[in-house]
C-alpha cells in the first residue's frame, strides 16, 4: 500500500486561504486504509478549515466527499458533481489522486494535503513500514524475501557492509540490518551458498527510466 | 617479473607491507598532506588518501594521491561508492591511471547521514563487491558495460577492505572471499584490537586458501587518548576492543606512550599470525608518531623506498625571469669571490664600478682579528657594554656591504623553491628562577634559518667556575681568574660582573674520585657560595664519573631544589637515580650521551618513561673540540636537529647544551706558548674555543659553557651578528 501522511493543516490552508469554497476530496484507497483520507480525516479536515476560516474573519466554506478511489479515472468520473462553485480542491489521495486529477481536470485547481511516504505495509497499530522501493527489479528472490534496496540504508546488494554490530544497522540502530536477517535465514534454509554469487550492479533504468515509468498489457487494452 | 606499483612489489617480492592511511584537508591546500607524506617518507610503502571519510566534504583523493606521489610516497586511490555513480567512477579510475596512480582501494563509503552533509542524495549505484569487479573488468580491457577500452587501459593494483569484528561474523570470512573472487588483490581489515577474534578471522581465511589468493594486511589504530578508544568502543559501527585495553588507557599515565605500546604490541602479536601480509596503519591525524612505532618493530627501513623518489613526477619549471634572476647571482657571486681573493691576498684586481663598495671592505678582516684580543685586553671590562655596541653596529654597517639579505637574493625566485619550513619545533626549557631565570630552545627551524621559521629563545653563555683551583689552566687563561679562583663565589661574581656570564657553571672536579674524590658536603658548600655570590642561574656540573655523580648530585639537589638549577650529567649508567632526583624536585636536567643520535633518544625516552617531563631535559651530545672532534659533534647534533624538526621526531626535540670550555682548554695547543709558527697563544685558544662554540651554533646548539672571557665576547658578537643578519626576513 502507498503510505501517506496528512501535511500540517497550516501549510494546506496557506494554498486556499483566499478561496470562498473548496472541496476537500477524499480516497478511500490506501490512503482510507492508512486512516490520512479516508470518510473521517475528510469530516475533521473540513471542520478544521471552517473554523480557521471563522478565526480569521473569512468568507470561506469547505465542503467534503470521499471517492473509492482517486488513482482511476473511472472513480474520479463523478468529480465534476460536486464541483459548483467550487474554486479549489485539496486532495487527500497520494500523490497519484493529485496527479491524475491535474491531468483530467485542466482547469481545477488541485492542492496535496498528503505526503506520499513510501510503500509500505501496517506492521502494528498506528505503525508503517517501508518494504519495497518499486525498482522494477525484483530480486528478493535472492534474498529470503527481503528486500536490500528498501530496507537497508546503503542498498548494498553484496552486503552486509562492515558496520553491523550486535544485529543493529549501523546508520540507524532503530531497525535490523537486514543482510544479518538475510544471512540468518538462508542458512537456516542451507542456502547460504547462493551468495557466493555476486549479485551484479543494478539497471536502474528500470527504477529511474526515462521519464515516468508506463506498463502496458497488449491483452487488455483497446 | 614487472610490478605495477611499489606496494606490489613489496608484497610479492615476501616482505611484510606497511601501508597508512592519511586524510587530506576541509580546504583547498596540498600542503597538510605534503607536510605528512614528509614526514613518512620512506617509512610506508604506500599511502591510502582517503575518500571522504566519515562522509565529510574533504579535498579530493585523486588531488591527494598526486601530493603524496610528487612528495616520494606511493599513493592508493580510495574509492567509495557513496558519491559517484558508475560513470563518475570509471572516468575518475582512467583519469588515476592516466596520472601514475597504480593502486586503488574499493570501499562502500560511510552513508552520509554520518557526515556533514546529511541531507546528500546518497550515491551507491554500485556497492564495494561491484566495484572491485569493476576496476577488475577494466583490468581486463573492458569498461562495465562489457565496451572494449581501446587504448591504454587501467590495470590497477586492487585492494578492499573486511571487518572481521562486524555481524554475523561467521559470515565475514565469506564476504572476503567473495570480494576476492570479485578481483581484490590485496584486503586492509579494519581496526583491530581484539586479537584473539582477529586470529579466528585469520585461521577461517587462512584455511580457506584466502590468505594465498589476497594479501592480508591488518589495520591498526594506535591508541591516543582514553577519550579516543573510549569513543571507537562506544560510537565507532562495527568495531570490537577489548575492556582490558581500554583500562589501561584510562590509566596510564602517559596516554600517548601508552598508545605507542599498545601498537607496537598489537602488531608484534599479530605479525605471528598466519596469513597476515602486512599493517594498514591508520593514526588519524597523529602520523607523526608512525616511524617511532615502525622503527620499535623493525618495519624500518622499508625495502624499495630508495626506488620511490620520483624523477619524472618532479618537475622545475623555471621560467625565463627565474633564469635570469639565477643568472644574475651566480655572476654576483663571482663577484664576491673575486673581492674575497682580493681581500686575502690584498690585491686590488676589482672592477672599477664596484672599487667603491670593496674599498670599505678592504681594510676590516685584518684588522678585525688583531684588534679584538687586543682590543679586548685593553679594555677596562667596565666599559665592554658601550664598546660592545658601537663595535657591533661598525660590523653591522660593513656587513651590509658584504652581506645582502635573502629577500634580495632570492626575490624573483617562487618562495618554495629555496624554503623548507620544518614540520617539528624545539621544546623550550626553563632553568634559574624569577626574572633572572633563562629559557633555551623553541627553535621551529634550523639554526638561523629565520625565513623558514622562528628561531626562538637566543643563544645564550655561560662561564665555567670550578669547584677547586685548577692545576691546568694555561697562563692565558689562568690570568683573568687567579686573583678569585680560590673561592668560587668571587670566581662566579667576576664571570658575571665583569665578563657577562648569563650563567655559571658549577664544574664539581674535586669530587672526581681519580682526583681529589672530595665529598658531596664539599660541593654543598661550594654551591651554596656561588649561590650567595651571584643572581643569574646556575647549572652544576658533575665529575662525568657516574657512579661518583649519582652520589653527590644525589645530595646536592637539596641545596639546588629551590632554584630550578640545571644539573648533570644524567648518563644511561645513571639515570634512573637522577632521573628519580629530578623527578622529586623537578629540577631541569642534562641528558648526556657519547656522539650518538639513538642513545640521545633513548635517553630522552627513558626518561621520560621514569616521568622526567622532556619539557625539563637539555641534552649534551658531548661535543668535541675543534681538531678534537668537532666534526662528529656537529653531525650527530645536525642529525638529531633534522630528525627533531623535519621529521618531527618528538623524542629529539629538546636544545643543546654544549660544554666548550673544558674541552678546548685541555688540548695541546691551547697550552702552547707564542711562537712564530702557533701564534700568539692567547689568540690561539680564545679562536679555538670560539670557532668551536659558532660551529655548533650552526649545527643547533643553544645554551653554551665557555671559560675564556673573550671568547664569551667574541663569540657573543659572532652570534649576535647571524642572529640580527638572519632576523632581516624576506
Amino acid at each position: 500500500m502507498v503510505i501517506t501522511e496528512l501535511k500540517p493543516i497550516e501549510k494546506i490552508w496557506q494554498n486556499i486561504a483566499d478561496f470562498r469554497k473548496v472541496l476537500v476530496l477524499g480516497c478511500r484507497g490506501c490512503s482510507g486504509i492508512c486512516s490520512t483520507g479516508g470518510d473521517r480525516e475528510v469530516k475533521l479536515l473540513v471542520s478544521a478549515l471552517n473554523l480557521i476560516a471563522e478565526n480569521e474573519g473569512k468568507n470561506f466554506i469547505a465542503l467534503g466527499q470521499t471517492l473509492i478511489r482517486q488513482c482511476d479515472p473511472v472513480a474520479l468520473k463523478v468529480l465534476p458533481e460536486f464541483l459548483k462553485e467550487v474554486e479549489a480542491v485539496v486532495s487527500l489521495a497520494c500523490g497519484v489522486g493529485v496527479n491524475l486529477i491535474a491531468d483530467l481536470y485542466p482547469d481545477l485547481k488541485v492542492y496535496p494535503g498528503t505526503d506520499t511516504l513510501f510503500i509500505g505495509a501496517h506492521v502494528g497499530f498506528g505503525v508503517w513500514e517501508e518494504k519495497c522501493r518499486a525498482c522494477g527489479d525484483c530480486f528478493i528472490d535472492k534474498t529470503a524475501g527481503l528486500c536490500p534496496i528498501a530496507r537497508c540504508p546503503k542498498g548494498l546488494l553484496n552486503g552486509p557492509c562492515g558496520g553491523s554490530q550486535t544485529e543493529r544497522c549501523e546508520v540507524n540502530p532503530e531497525i535490523p540490518c537486514v543482510w544479518y536477517e538475510i544471512i540468518i535465514r538462508l542458512e537456516k534454509r542451507g542456502e547460504l551458498a547462493s551468495l557466493d554469487e555476486i549479485i551484479g550492479p543494478k539497471d536502474w533504468r528500470l527504477t529511474f527510466g526515462e521519464g515516468p515509468r508506463k506498463r502496458q498489457r497488449e491483452d487488455l487494452t483497446f | 617479473m614487472k610490478f605495477r606499483s611499489n606496494l606490489e612489489r613489496v608484497l610479492k617480492s615476501g616482505y611484510m607491507a606497511i601501508t597508512c592511511e592519511l586524510a587530506p584537508p576541509k580546504h583547498a591546500s596540498l600542503e597538510p598532506l605534503k607536510k605528512k607524506a614528509r614526514v613518512l617518507k620512506g617509512y610506508v610503502d604506500a599511502a591510502n588518501i582517503t575518500d571522504c571519510q566519515v562522509a565529510m566534504v574533504r579535498l579530493s583523493s585523486l588531488a591527494g594521491c598526486l601530493a603524496i606521489m610528487l612528495e616520494g610516497i606511493e599513493p592508493i586511490l580510495q574509492m567509495t561508492c557513496r558519491d559517484r555513480n558508475r560513470i563518475a567512477m570509471q572516468s575518475d579510475l582512467l583519469g588515476a591511471w592516466a596520472l601514475g596512480i597504480r593502486n586503488v582501494f574499493c570501499t562502500t563509503g560511510d552513508h552520509p547521514t554520518f557526515g556533514d552533509h546529511p541531507q546528500a542524495k546518497p550515491v551507491f549505484d554500485l556497492d564495494s563487491v561491484q566495484l572491485v569487479a569493476m576496476v577488475n573488468q577494466l583490468k581486463q580491457g573492458r569498461f562495465l558495460n562489457g565496451q572494449e577500452i581501446k587504448g591504454e587501459n587501467p590495470r590497477f593494483f586492487i585492494g578492499a577492505t573486511e571487518n572481521p569484528f562486524a555481524d554475523p561474523s561467521e559470515y565475514r570470512v565469506r564476504r572476503l572471499a567473495k570480494k576476492i573472487k570479485a578481483g581484490a588483490e590485496f584486503i586492509q581489515t579494519q581496526l583491530v584490537y581484539d586479537v584473539t577474534k582477529f586470529k579466528q578471522f585469520m585461521y577461517i581465511a587462512h584455511n580457506e586458501g584466502l590468505t594465498e589468493k589476497a594479501y592480508i594486511l591488518a589495520g591498526i589504530v594506535p591508541p591516543k587518548s582514553f577519550r579516543m578508544i573510549d569513543y571507537i568502543k562506544s560510537h565507532l559501527p562495527g568495531s570490537c576492543v577489548p575492556e582490558d585495553l581500554v583500562k589501561r588507557m584510562r590509566e596510564a599515565k602517559d596516554p600517548l606512550e601508552e598508545g605507542i605500546k599498545i601498537a607496537v604490541e598489537l602488531i608484534e602479536q599479530i605479525k605471528e599470525i598466519p596469513g597476515v601480509k602486512g599493517f594498514h596503519l591508520m593514526a588519524i591525524g597523529w602520523e607523526e608518531y608512525l616511524p617511532e612505532i615502525l622503527k620499535k618493530t623493525g618495519f624500518y627501513p622499508r625495502p624499495f623506498s630508495q626506488d620511490l623518489l620520483p624523477e619524472d613526477t618532479k618537475t622545475f619549471s623555471l621560467r625565463e625571469q627565474e633564469k635570469k634572476h639565477l643568472e644574475e647571482e651566480i655572476k654576483n657571486l663571482k663577484e664576491h669571490l673575486l673581492r674575497l681573493e682580493s681581500l686575502i691576498t690584498g690585491k686590488k684586481e676589482i672592477k672599477e664600478e664596484d672599487s667603491e663598495k670593496v674599498s670599505i671592505t678592504i681594510e676590516t678582516p685584518k684588522e678585525k682579528t688583531t684588534a679584538v684580543v687586543e682590543d679586548l685586553t685593553k679594555t677596562s671590562p667596565s666599559s665592554l657594554a658601550p664598546a660592545k655596541e658601537e663595535s657591533l653596529t661598525g660590523e653591522k654597517s660593513r656587513l651590509k656591504v658584504l652581506y645582502r639579505s635573502l629577500s634580495e637574493r632570492a626575490k624573483g625566485l617562487p618562495e618554495d623553491l629555496y624554503r623548507e619550513p620544518a614540520s617539528g619545533r624545539i621544546r623550550e626549557v626553563v632553568f634559574g628562577k624569577g626574572d633572572k631565570a633563562l629559557k633555551v630552545g623553541g627553535a621551529e627551524a634550523l639554526p638561523f634559518h629565520s625565513f623558514e621559521g622562528s628561531l626562538g629563545q637566543p643563544l645564550r653563555i655561560a662561564m665555567e667556575v670550578l669547584d677547586v683551583v685548577p692545576e691546568d689552566f694555561p697562563e692565558v687563561l689562568a690570568k683573568y681568574f687567579k686573583d678569585v679562583w680560590d673561592d668560587p663565589g668571587s670566581w662566579a661574581k667576576k664571570c658575571v660582573e665583569e665578563y657577562g656570564a648569563e650563567a655559571i657553571a658549577v664544574y664539581l672536579l674535586g669530587i672526581d674520585p681519580n682526583y681529589l674524590n672530595l665529598g658531596a658536603d664539599h660541593a654543598k658548600r661550594v654551591i651554596e657560595k656561588v649561590k650567595k655570590a651571584v643572581d643569574v642561574p646556575l647549572i652544576i656540573w658533575g665529575c662525568d664519573n657516574a657512579e661518583k655523580d649519582t652520589e653527590v648530585l644525589r645530595e646536592v639537589a637539596e641545596v639546588i631544589k629551590d632554584d630550578n638549577i640545571l644539573f648533570g650529567p644524567i648518563v644511561e649508567d645513571n639515570y634512573r637515580t637522577l632521573g628519580a632526583v629530578a623527578l622529586g624536585y623537578q629540577l631541569p636536567v642534562i641528558a648526556q650521551s657519547p656522539i650518538d643520535v639513538n642513545i640521545a633518544k633513548q635517553l630522552n625516552i627513558l626518561l621520560e618513561n621514569l616521568g622526567v617531563p622532556l619539557e625539563k631535559i637539555i641534552m649534551d651530545p658531548s661535543v668535541g673540540a675543534l681538531g678534537y672532534g668537532l666534526e662528529y659533534t656537529y653531525s650527530v647534533m645536525e642529525r638529531i636537529r633534522l630528525a627533531a624538526l623535519y621529521s618531527n621526531d618528538v623524542k629529539l626535540q629538546n636544545p643543546f647544551i654544549c660544554n666548550v670550555g673544558r674541552e678546548v682548554w685541555k688540548t695541546k695547543e691551547t697550552s702552547l706558548p707564542s711562537d712564530e709558527f702557533m701564534g700568539e697563544a692567547e689568540m690561539r685558544g680564545v679562536m679555538m674555543e670560539v670557532i668551536t662554540a659558532v660551529s655548533l651554533a650552526l649545527a643547533g646548539g643553544e645554551l653554551f659553557i665557555l671559560r675564556h672571557p673573550k671568547s664569551l665576547e667574541l663569540t657573543k658578537r659572532v652570534l649576535n651578528l647571524l642572529w640580527t643578519s638572519s632576523e632581516q626576513k624576506p
